[in-house]
């Protein structure tokens, strides 16, 4: 049994000396910068970071190429006996500059394995490299490996390897930082939705129906995001008063919820819109997805006291880019019954008509 | 080195034919979202419409502590600044602090000097400190040419030229071992005619170069309503000097900064209209220069607001906190994943940039550069 493990040691030290060097690799790559390596590189000068990351990278691909080449009986004697030492030596360098980076520097992670350890160095860490440096240990006067006689024999070997793999694992925080990623989704908040995107889910939404022959105005005349939700601003007409029809749409890909009211564009009276602060109020926190979410903003702006300074407008103005209106007045669609196409307008114009009369409405969606 | 006479701005395209969109860009656009979010959701008669008095908010007004002016005179128990409201005299107390390059006593502020002066929050006609002919440059290096340096500050900020005088040169040196372009620097100075005479390190260097900052730790769920890191403070620029406000990090990139995607690194822009701007020194230069939104979204998650936005800041140092605006872009704060250690250690990345007048308000120290702050988003 000693004699299986220690032949599974040079597969599987292989296996980690060339994944370490890859994923070096790939970061330096992604980030075209030798000297932004993590780990042990940051107690060194700045000017021996660079040098020592790619001699370490170098050295583990080397080695790890070479462990292979000399596993069999290509190699064996002199040559697999060197480049197993020099394996041990490696992490037993590596143990003591894991354990001093832990001292010095508390916050960096090892950099084993490139990005994905950006955990810091922890008893773990440290543990794993114990391991490992065993592990080498184990390899030097280990006799050239073979092909295993028999089945249950190499049955024993893929269990103990597997049962390394898997205690080494245990000891990565990599796996859980890898698993993170691959299940990764970003919240909505910082999550990029095109303006067009946006326009297009309103469009198919049932507040813009009910609205669109209201507005007017061929273009938006405003759009911002704040978190989860974009809102997006019409001139329009109503009752021959000038009035803002405004949107808010939730940034999700199916189905976003979209809101609308309408206010006079002069006195900035609610003509029509969402009774939500009943919903919003009950549900302060609890369904983030929609409603929940801004009432939760709501909630926290209640809880601020006194002027918001700045408001008067002095601070340098901001352009955004032109946008196509999303087929606002598009007459192919179905439009709201008994909502004539009055009051169209060339796209960017204001054409406000006096307000004649009030007109106060709700409207549930 | 070329001569910039000071900020050098990048030229944008600015379509003069514009839709609905800007032409409605009118400042009070952004105040009356606030109006438009509560008719959307309900609590309009909370918010309501902002009056002419809630919605100005003047810095010299009594609802700031913050005084911003020229110095018209100085004795050692009294300070004239003329200030855009007029001419504001603050007492001096022995306990008043003035800072004019370092510590120095009040009344050796110069007659001209732009001072920026703290208000005691209860007795208010007396200056707490007083900082005089203050500035500071963050940014990339695009440029060195021995002890001066071109600091890209970002694609809506400009360009800066810093001077490190041979005084100073080793206490910069030790925070920022890299005075070499595509590296971040952050340093505090005197503001000098057409440059900034840089004094203090306002932060150590990261290690990192500008255009790669470090990844941010990833969210599950929602990101908090809540967020803390660091608050610095910006020099006005072309915004007014007595506006309070925030430069956030994260305004939306679809509608959110101007210069965004206008400037990549390595890609010439328009040259900056100064005749001393040789195209082979300005191409060297934007080689170096970096769109904070193309170099990822910083370190720590901030969630993408719009100019109008209101923040709640929070001075974890004082502790005072008051409601702020979006006033501007700050992606260029998004590049420096650095800690304030002005009380205890912040968590990582920068989460507001304030302009200086609201960040003496919240009770920062200009000197310092920093505090340890809490962002709450709402408004």
């Amino acid at each position: 049994m000693l004699s299986a493990i220690r032949e599974v040691q040079i597969p599987l030290l292989a296996a980690m000396l060339l994944a370490g060097c890859g994923t070096k690799a790939v970061r330096v790559l992604r980030t075209r910068e030798m000297g932004a390596a993590l780990g042990p590189t940051a107690l060194f000068p700045l000017r021996l970071r660079r040098p020592i990351a790619i001699g370490l990278c170098a050295t583990e691909m080397g080695l790890g190429i070479a462990l292979i080449l000399t596993a069999g009986r290509f190699g064996a004697g002199l040559p697999a006996t060197l480049v197993r030492a020099g394996m041990t030596l490696l992490f037993l360098i590596a143990v003591g500059a894991l354990a001093e980076l832990r001292e010095r520097r508390p916050d960096a992670g090892c950099g084993c394995f490139g990005d994905l350890s950006v955990t810091p160095v922890g008893p773990r860490t440290i543990a794993r490299s114990v391991l490992l440096a065993v592990a080498a240990v184990a390899t030097v006067g280990q006799a050239p490996l073979t092909m295993p006689a028999s089945a249950s024999a190499a049955a024993v070997s893929i269990g103990l390897l597997g049962g390394e793999f898997l205690l080494i694992a245990l000891l990565s925080p990599e796996i859980g930082e890898a698993m993170i990623r691959l299940g990764y989704s970003e919240p909505c908040e910082i999550r990029r939705v095109s303006v067009e995107r946006t326009l297009s889910s309103l469009t198919g939404s049932a507040p813009w129906r009910r609205y669109a022959s209201t507005v007017t105005s061929a273009a938006p005349a405003d759009i911002w995001r704040e978190g989860c939700w974009r809102y997006v601003l019409y001139r329009g007409e109503m009752d021959d008063r000038s009035v803002d029809v405004v949107f808010a749409i939730y940034l999700r890909s199916r189905r976003p919820q979209v809101r609308a009211a309408v206010l006079d564009a002069v006195t900035n009276e609610v003509l029509t819109g969402l009774p939500a602060r009943t919903r919003a109020a009950q549900d302060p926190r609890g369904d983030r997805s929609a409603a929940g979410e801004q009432a939760g903003l709501d909630d926290v702006r209640g809880q601020i006291p006194g002027q918001i300074p700045g408001l008067d407008g002095t601070w340098p103005l901001c352009p955004q880019p032109q946008v196509a209106a999303p087929r606002p007045l598009d007459v192919t669609r179905p439009l709201a019954p008994g909502r004539p196409l009055t009051g169209l307008t060339a796209p960017g114009t204001d054409d406000r008509r006096p307000r004649i009369a009030r007109h106060r409405s709700s409207v549930h969606l | 080195m070329q001569s910039h006479g000071g900020q050098v701005h990048r030229l944008h395209d600015h379509d003069p034919s514009a839709d609905d969109v800007t032409d409605a860009m009118s400042p009070a656009r952004f105040a009356r979202r606030r109006l438009l979010k509560s008719a959307l959701f309900g609590g309009a008669k909370d918010a309501g419409v902002l009056s002419p008095a809630e919605s100005t908010n003047a810095l010299n007004s009594e609802a700031t502590h913050t005084v911003i002016g020229i110095v018209l005179d100085v004795s050692p128990h009294v300070l004239v600044l003329q200030t855009a409201a007029g001419e504001q005299r603050l007492t001096l107390a022995a306990s008043t602090a003035a800072w004019r390059g370092g510590d120095v006593a009040p009344a050796a502020l110069r007659q001209g000097d732009r001072a920026i002066a703290k208000r005691n929050y209860v007795r208010k006609a007396i200056a707490d400190r007083i900082w005089a002919e203050i500035g500071r440059v963050t940014g990339t290096i695009v440029e060195r040419d021995a002890d001066t340096l071109l600091v890209d500050e970002g694609t809506e900020k400009g360009r800066k030229i810093l001077v490190i005088p041979p005084y100073a040169t080793g206490r910069i040196q030790v925070r920022f071992p890299r005075l070499q372009p595509g590296y971040l620097i952050d340093v505090i100075g005197l503001r000098r005619p057409g440059f900034v005479e840089a004094l203090i390190p306002a932060t150590s260097q990261p290690p990192y170069r500008a255009d790669q900052p470090p990844r941010p730790p990833m969210v599950s769920g929602h990101v908090p309503d809540s967020i803390s890191g660091t608050a610095t403070w910006h020099e006005p620029g072309e915004e007014a000097e007595d506006l309070l406000g925030v430069a956030y990090p994260a305004l939306d990139p679809e509608t959110g900064c101007p210069g965004h995607g206008h400037a990549r690194p390595g890609e010439a822009v328009a040259p900056p209209d100064d005749p001393a701007h040789c195209a082979g020194d300005f191409r060297r230069a934007e080689h170096y220069a970096v769109d904070p939104h193309l170099a990822g979204p910083g370190c720590v998650r901030l969630p993408y607001l719009s100019l109008g936005s209101v923040l709640q800041i929070r001075n974890e140092c004082v502790p005072r906190a008051r409601d702020l605006p979006v006033t501007s872009c700050g992606a260029a704060a998004r590049l420096f994943c650095d800690r304030c250690v002005v009380c205890g250690t912040s968590p990582r990345g920068r989460v507001a940039d304030l302009t200086m007048s609201a960040f003496v308000d919240l009770g920062g120290d200009l000197a310092s550069g920093c505090f340890n702050a809490t962002i709450t988003i709402g408004g």
